[in-house]
């Protein structure tokens, strides 16, 4: 087991390292990206330049500037932005962890909800008009793009209806948890409906097939013959069953969000979290914040994939003995 | 100056003339006594006290860069920094046309120059405090010059470059002394600025954030998210430029002249970031913020052009947007080609591709109205198809291939397609390449990338006309393979640089003579052909109901300590 471990941190390392050489690469392989030239400012004096290259170690050669930058941001922990100088790129990323997390946990716990309610009742009722209505629902969660939605969400409950019916939305933004517990869910309530519909579809569906296939099992009539209720069947083992599949996707799609892949949410009801952070280093090209962000992404996902073998092993015996 | 983003506008904005011009909606501007007002005098034209007080909220996307004003070249803080800091002379905080003029600030009085235009002596005014700290002395003006090349600052080689010992202190900033250039005398508690050549606009220079006076003990090194204590009516208690930047009155602040730096009616400033210009907008029509930032989205304009109409405000720029043309590449390293493509160019359809001629007015010259030295000469008036394909067939280069580089935002697509048919109609083969706007300013810049046109805009960094034909156009602002090299033309015509610097010297002595030599310049420059104008942008600017007193400043743009949230 031990050495399972250490040769899945060895490859997540591996990994994490290949990233962060791409990164950097792709960006001083771009024409006109020369960060000199963007510190020292417009129409900026050659002297004036050679200064700002030498004063930030660009006039270094790149494995020595990508060595200076790993050391700033693993070693002394003083990586700065390039654009918003005196701003730290890991306070930054810290600062911005926890609305990320507000978002994808509140956004998860009802797409889950939704998602099994959803399926488990659709495969129980096959048959019968619920289940064609409950996937149609699901397919229409599934083709809204989390972009349209959210613009659309806020054209309705800020703009159209603001002084009416929505009047009780609070303007958009943030506010924290240990601030006011209520203001904070009042702010985030659509953005998780939002960002929840995707996943609630995309999860209805799959659960739908895997309970339909696992409730035609040999162990299901089995449980039949030996007169189990049907709820139970249903509950105990069917659904069971199917759950392994929604839980390791689960977990990457969860890694995935809180790596910042809830950027285009974030983005659209202006909340300052890691996607967001992403995206304005990448509107104005900051290295630094950009390598901070993918590198704490990229470490998400991988994280996510261990935890997602670890309760893979929990709901399905098979897989620890093998 | 570059503006980062354009304004995007689409063909909608045609209502918006209701308020167009608006400059100040307030009762008459501040009279002033002659740069030494007293604060006590409570005129119509002075402070009114009964909109004092509350909380004024702007929105941005996201955070300008650092908030050291030696060192920050961006719009969006330069107008805020009008409200935190001083420099020896001021940009006169007024709207409309007199906020071209100067007027004396931490000065008493506008300098003595000496007779040969070297030296400047300031007198400092008495009693101005820094907040949190002492009063201003002869000391922290000496020691604000010298930290302009000690944290390497943009224009340090550039606007400042003329100072004695300044060529020194670009070089090797750690050890700058400018102990002959800027000379302190503490027992007359004046100061002397000597230049090596005479500079008829570094009055305007020291007008400029970069020139602000900072406490002496300003450590030589940016200071980014540190606020540092100025000597505005506002200070800087916390900056994220990721969330916020919040100003609160400088309880050290007492009005010194309400010209130069009049004391401000909000009680706190908030400026917020992260919201789109799209979501900003609609929190300002909900009440729930003050003023965006950012460039109205186009999808917008006509809503905001009728329903809002009382609320937004439409002011001409001092800037412009127009066609570099490489003068080192083929075609456009013959004049004829250049001047083809401005006949072929309708300026009047590009106008309509911007927002209308409510928000921008087709260009004739490279100088803006407004800025000294326009003259109104229109040499390529109306576009003439024609003649272009004869000019493109004089050139020999008819049948090259063309590619215009314009950067992604919608209008730079619309004119870069523009552009690219009407080459192909005046006869070369010409392709439309997109990129990117993060890179596209630099990218087109630099030679090694081969650009041949591209869309480009350039505001104006002070009211001069050196600060465009000299610096868009002289052989100096070409550098050879950087990403910063402003001349994207390449242009270099040696008897005109000479006739710029007599331009310059001229103004010296006859301010006259030298705006009509710049004004012959411009006709030239025209001519030849090197860029071509496309038309002057106007500033629209959207604030919420309860906003008052609204003064657009040509120089910095909206006053925003001026307004009224009561």
């Amino acid at each position: 087991m031990i050495g399972y471990i250490l040769r899945r941190f060895g490859a997540a390392v591996l990994v994490l390292f290949a990233i962060s050489v791409l990164v950097f690469l792709i960006f001083f392989a771009t024409p006109g990206v020369d960060p000199a030239a963007r510190i020292a400012g417009k129409n900026a004096d050659p002297a004036t330049l050679e200064q700002v290259r030498a004063s930030f170690g660009f006039d270094q050669p790149l494995p020595v500037q990508y060595l200076m930058m790993m050391k700033h941001l693993f070693v002394s922990h003083d990586l700065t932005s390039f654009v918003n100088r005196g701003t730290l790129v890991i306070p930054q990323i810290m600062d911005a962890v926890p609305v990320t997390l507000s978002l994808v946990v509140g956004a998860a716990v009802i797409w889950m909800v939704l998602g099994v309610a959803m399926g488990t009742l659709a495969g129980a009722m096959r048959g019968t008009l619920v289940d064609p209505l409950v996937m149609l629902l699901g397919v229409f969660g599934v083709s809204l793009p989390v972009y349209w939605l959210g613009e659309v969400v806020n054209l309705v409950t800020q703009k159209e209806l603001h002084d009416s019916v929505f009047s009780w939305v609070p303007p958009l933004g943030y506010v924290p948890l240990s601030q006011s517990p209520g203001q904070w869910a009042l702010h985030l309530l659509l953005p998780w409906l939002t960002l929840a519909l995707l996943y609630a579809g995309i999860y209805a569906r799959l659960l739908r097939g895997e309970l339909i296939q696992a409730l035609n099992e040999d162990y299901v009539r089995t449980a039949r013959a030996k007169g189990l209720s049907e709820r139970r069947i249903l509950i105990r083992h069917a659904l069971r069953c199917s759950l392994i599949p929604i839980v390791s996707l689960f977990g990457l799609d969860f890694g995935a969000l809180v790596g910042g892949a809830a950027l285009l949410t974030e983005v659209v009801f202006g909340l300052p979290g890691v996607g967001k952070l992403t995206y304005q280093a990448l509107q104005n090209l900051d290295l630094p914040v950009i390598m901070g962000t993918v590198l704490y992404a990229a470490f998400f996902v991988v994280l996510a994939n261990a935890v997602v073998d670890v309760l893979y092993a929990r709901l399905d015996p098979r897989v620890r003995r093998a | 100056m570059k503006r980062n983003l354009p304004i995007a506008a689409g063909a909608a904005l045609l209502a918006l003339s209701v308020s167009a011009c608006s400059g100040a909606s307030s009762p008459a501007a501040p009279a002033g006594s002659a740069g030494t007002a007293d604060s006590s005098q409570t005129s119509p034209a002075g402070f009114q006290e009964q909109h004092k007080g509350g909380t004024l909220r702007l929105q941005a996307k996201s955070g300008d860069g650092t908030l050291d004003p030696h060192i920050n070249y961006s719009n969006g803080n330069w107008q805020i920094f009008q409200a935190m800091y001083d420099g020896l002379l001021a940009f006169k905080k007024v709207g409309g046309e007199a906020s071209y003029d100067l007027v004396p600030d931490l000065a008493e009085a506008m300098p003595q120059v000496s007779p040969d235009g070297r030296s400047y002596t300031f007198t400092l005014r008495k009693g101005v405090k820094f907040a949190g700290g002492g009063e201003v002395t002869a000391d922290d003006v000496v020691a604000s010059f010298e930290r302009i090349y000690k944290v390497s600052g943009p224009t340090s080689g550039t606007f400042y470059a003329g100072i004695v010992g300044a060529a020194a202190c670009v070089k090797k900033p750690k050890e700058c002394t400018l102990d002959k250039g800027v000379v302190a005398d503490k027992a007359k508690n004046t100061v002397t600025i000597n230049l090596v050549e005479p500079d008829s606009e570094f009055p305007l220079k020291l007008a400029l954030p970069h020139a602000a006076v900072l406490p002496k003990d300003t450590p030589d090194k940016d200071q980014g998210t540190k606020p540092i204590g100025g000597t505005g009516p506002y200070m800087a208690v916390s900056y994220d430029p990721n969330k916020e930047l919040k100003l609160v009155r400088n309880p050290d602040f007492t009005e010194w002249s309400r010209e130069a730096q009049p004391q401000g009616y909000p009680d706190e400033i908030v400026y917020s970031y992260g919201l789109t210009a799209e979501a900003a907008v609609t929190a300002v029509q909900n009440g729930q913020a003050d003023w965006v930032f950012d460039p109205l989205p186009a999808d917008r304009l006509s809503e905001i052009g009728t329903k809002y109409a009382s609320q937004a405000h439409v002011n001409q720029l001092s800037a412009f947007w127009y066609l570099p043309l490489n003068t080192n590449l083929a075609p456009f390293d013959k004049p004829e080609a250049r001047q083809a493509l401005n006949w072929a160019i309708d300026r009047q359809a590009v106008v309509k591709m911007f927002g209308g001629a409510n928000v921008a007015q087709p260009a004739c010259t490279l100088l803006p109205p407004g800025i000294p030295g326009h003259a109104d000469f229109c040499d390529f008036p109306q576009p003439d198809l024609a003649k272009a394909k004869d000019l493109v067939q004089q050139s020999g280069t008819a049948g090259q291939e063309v590619a215009v580089v314009v950067s992604d935002d919608e209008v730079s697509k619309q004119i870069g397609e523009y552009v690219r048919s009407t080459l192909e109609q005046i006869g070369y083969q010409a392709k439309l390449k997109v990129i990117s706007t993060n890179i596209h300013f630099t990218y087109i810049q630099n030679d090694k990338n081969k650009v041949q046109v591209s869309v480009s805009q350039w505001y104006a960094d002070y009211p001069a006309a050196s600060d465009f034909l000299h610096v868009l156009l002289s052989c100096a602002s070409f550098r050879a393979g950087s990403d910063s090299s402003i001349n994207i033309s390449g242009y270099c015509d040696k008897d005109i640089d000479a006739r710029m610097a007599e331009a310059m010297t001229l103004d010296r002595t006859d301010k006259n003579a030298a705006n009509a030599k710049w004004g012959e310049i411009d006709r030239d420059l025209t001519k030849a052909s090197p860029i071509i104008p496309l038309f002057t942008p106007k500033q629209v600017d959207f604030v919420s109901s309860r906003v008052g007193n609204y003064q657009f400043h040509k120089q910095f743009f909206m006053l925003v300590s001026q307004l009224w949230v009561k």
